[in-house]
């Protein structure tokens, strides 16, 4: 069997190490090996003890393992540079797409991975000693509906509501999504909306709490509103049976 | 001396990470053989082996208590023949989960427990906050093996600083 | 003032937007419209041209360089206006015509009410009222470069950070629609 065909449960990116790959600075976590490929020798042992600087990755003096992420400074970057950006990533998206269909579920897999990585950040930030892990589904819907919500948009979103007709469904309501201030869908895209994006970043978030849902975004304009739009957050079914089992 | 066994555990229950080390602290009163250097750790080969069926026993637990408790720090979640278990959780679903001997002498007071548990509480919160700083990496995603260096130089300094 | 129709061309002279926001003008055909479009075009082009010589010189590329030598130095465009040498305004008893043209060519034409009608300057013969006249003529002008510089604005949020929007191209934007006419009213 060669190294190649070593099935490694834990590692789905590209650059993943092989039994052969052995760590020359002695750090370095290789799955392939398992806890012998980090273990501490007595070269490590006296670095780690004399708190040596010692360059293991290019990067190394400019960590980010060595910054503070945690300042509940508010970071504003502008509105302009963020639309331009979006701008391209509808374009590109688009032009990789089949179809509007397509389109959508392209945008929201790339907001996804950003609902993923804030709900850590936004936990960590909010402080381990006044915030708790959201166990609930209405206390997670809250949670992202406030607190998620201002820290990446820099204000709450304007409603939330639960379905009246079907129990695991509920709406966030958003009168004029940030990200789409300013695109206007062609006649021709019929009921394309680009919130997808922030579609995902909502699924990627309640996914990686468990609480798998499927999030999508419609336009549903009021006067004055034209670009209002509604997220329907659909709940799996066996999260309603854990609900209710856990609190009922 | 007491070694300690750490890892942590993505959201389908796939490792992201390990270490083995002992604690830096009580360094000079070893009186194994040869075990001079402190943070190597000292388990015996039997024990060694079983470490990550222990983590993996422990999961079920975890997923039980997790609904709960709406805390992120688990405490002490199970004790194997003596070796202990504790776990935390983040909101994403990950769980670091620690293993250590229990000392044997039980007589060593509540206060020390205390202290010991708080510094694992401790260990765990800046864990928290490294891996959310690897997460933080456009080339890392959710529930990839965590193998920069760097990470592991810091995870062992918290050791060393905490346990 | 008031403002009757707003026209947008390329810095190819087509015509990519045009809105009669106000009632007022008649109504011409399309293609029209789009030949109105090109001779405005062609006329700021070749006014642009006509610049006086100094000691025998063109001094037209001067005129023309300042901007981006102002954007170089400064690092920023104080005037947003890049119309500098071509045809800036007609003025008739009916109507006032203004050219804005922005950095990258596009040129936003706005059609207005024509200047208040000044009585008889000739026979009034107090300097002071032949001040105010001229005074009058200049609000208006201001007044057009005030609407110009909103309607950059609308145009840069919501046509070039629309990214159904390709450039050149014609504007079908809803949501700059709207603008435009809460701009207007």
């Amino acid at each position: 069997m060669s190294n190649e065909d070593i099935i490694l449960p834990s590692a789905s990116s590209l650059s993943t190490l092989s039994i052969s790959d052995i760590s020359r600075t002695g750090f370095g976590y290789n799955p392939s090996v398992g806890p012998a490929s980090n273990s501490i020798t007595p070269e490590t042992s006296n670095i780690l003890l004399n708190r040596k600087t010692i360059t293991l990755t290019p990067t190394s003096a400019n960590s980010i393992y060595d910054k503070n992420i945690n300042s509940k400074k508010i970071n504003e970057i502008s509105l302009s540079s963020l639309s331009f950006l979006f701008c391209e990533i509808v374009n590109w998206s688009h032009k990789n797409s089949k179809g509007i269909q397509d389109l959508e579920t392209r945008l929201n897999g790339l907001g996804y991975q950003i609902g993923q990585r804030f709900l850590e950040l936004n936990k960590l930030r909010e402080g381990f000693k006044t915030s708790k892990r959201e166990i609930r589904i209405i206390e997670v819907l809250q949670f992202i509906h406030g607190t998620f919500w201002k820290s990446i948009f820099g204000k709450v979103a304007n409603e939330l509501e639960k379905s009246q007709d079907v129990t695991n469904e509920y709406m966030i309501i958003d009168n004029v999504p940030l990200i789409s201030k300013f695109i206007s869908i062609p006649k021709d895209y019929g009921n394309l909306n680009c919130a997808a994006f922030m579609a995902g970043i909502i699924e990627g978030a309640l996914d990686s709490a468990s609480f798998h849902a499927d999030v999508t975004a419609h336009s549903v304009p009021l006067d004055g509103f034209p670009l209002r739009t509604v997220f329907l957050i659909k709940f799996d079914e066996s999260l309603m049976i854990r609900e209710s089992l856990r609190f009922s | 001396m007491s070694s300690y066994y750490f890892s942590i555990v993505g959201t389908r229950d796939n490792p992201l990470y390990e270490v083995e080390f002992s604690s830096f602290k009580t360094a000079t009163t070893s009186s194994s053989t040869g075990s001079s250097v402190p943070g190597i750790s000292q388990f015996p080969t039997n024990i060694k082996e079983i470490l990550p069926f222990v983590t993996n026993s422990s999961l079920d637990l975890i997923e039980d208590f997790q609904w709960t408790t709406s805390s992120f720090n688990l405490g002490k979640i199970d004790s194997f023949y003596g070796l202990l278990v504790y776990g935390f959780i983040t909101q994403g679903n990950i769980k670091f989960i620690l293993c250590f001997e229990g000392s044997n002498n039980n007589n060593n007071g509540s206060s020390a427990q205390k202290y010991n548990e708080n510094s694992i509480k401790q260990f765990f919160v800046d864990v928290n906050d490294l891996y959310v700083k690897c997460l933080l990496n456009p080339f890392y995603a959710v529930n990839d093996a965590i193998t920069s260096p760097d990470f592991d130089l810091k995870v062992k300094l918290l050791a060393k600083k905490y346990l | 003032m008031k403002v009757y129709s707003i026209y947008i061309l390329n810095k190819a002279g087509g015509l990519i937007y045009q809105n009669d926001v106000n009632a007022g003008l008649n109504k011409l055909s399309a293609n029209d419209y789009l030949v109105l479009a090109g001779t405005l075009h062609g006329v700021h082009a070749i006014s642009a041209r006509l610049n006086p010589t100094i000691n025998g010189k063109d001094t037209t590329s001067e005129a023309n360089a300042s901007p981006n030598a102002q954007i170089l130095t400064t690092g920023r465009f104080q005037d947003s206006n890049g119309n500098r040498s071509g045809l800036h305004s007609i003025e008739t008893d009916l109507f006032n015509l203004y050219v804005f043209q922005s950095l990258t060519g596009i040129k936003f034409i706005v059609i207005t009410s024509p200047n208040p009608v000044v009585y008889n300057i000739q026979t009034v013969k107090k300097r002071e009222d032949v001040i105010a006249s001229k005074g009058e003529l200049n609000k208006s002008y201001e007044e057009a470069n005030g609407v110009f510089k909103q309607l950059y604005v609308i145009y840069s949020d919501y046509v070039m950070k629309d990214p159904f929007y390709s450039l050149d191209m014609p504007i079908k934007s809803h949501l700059f629609d709207a603008k435009v006419k809460e701009l207007i009213s």
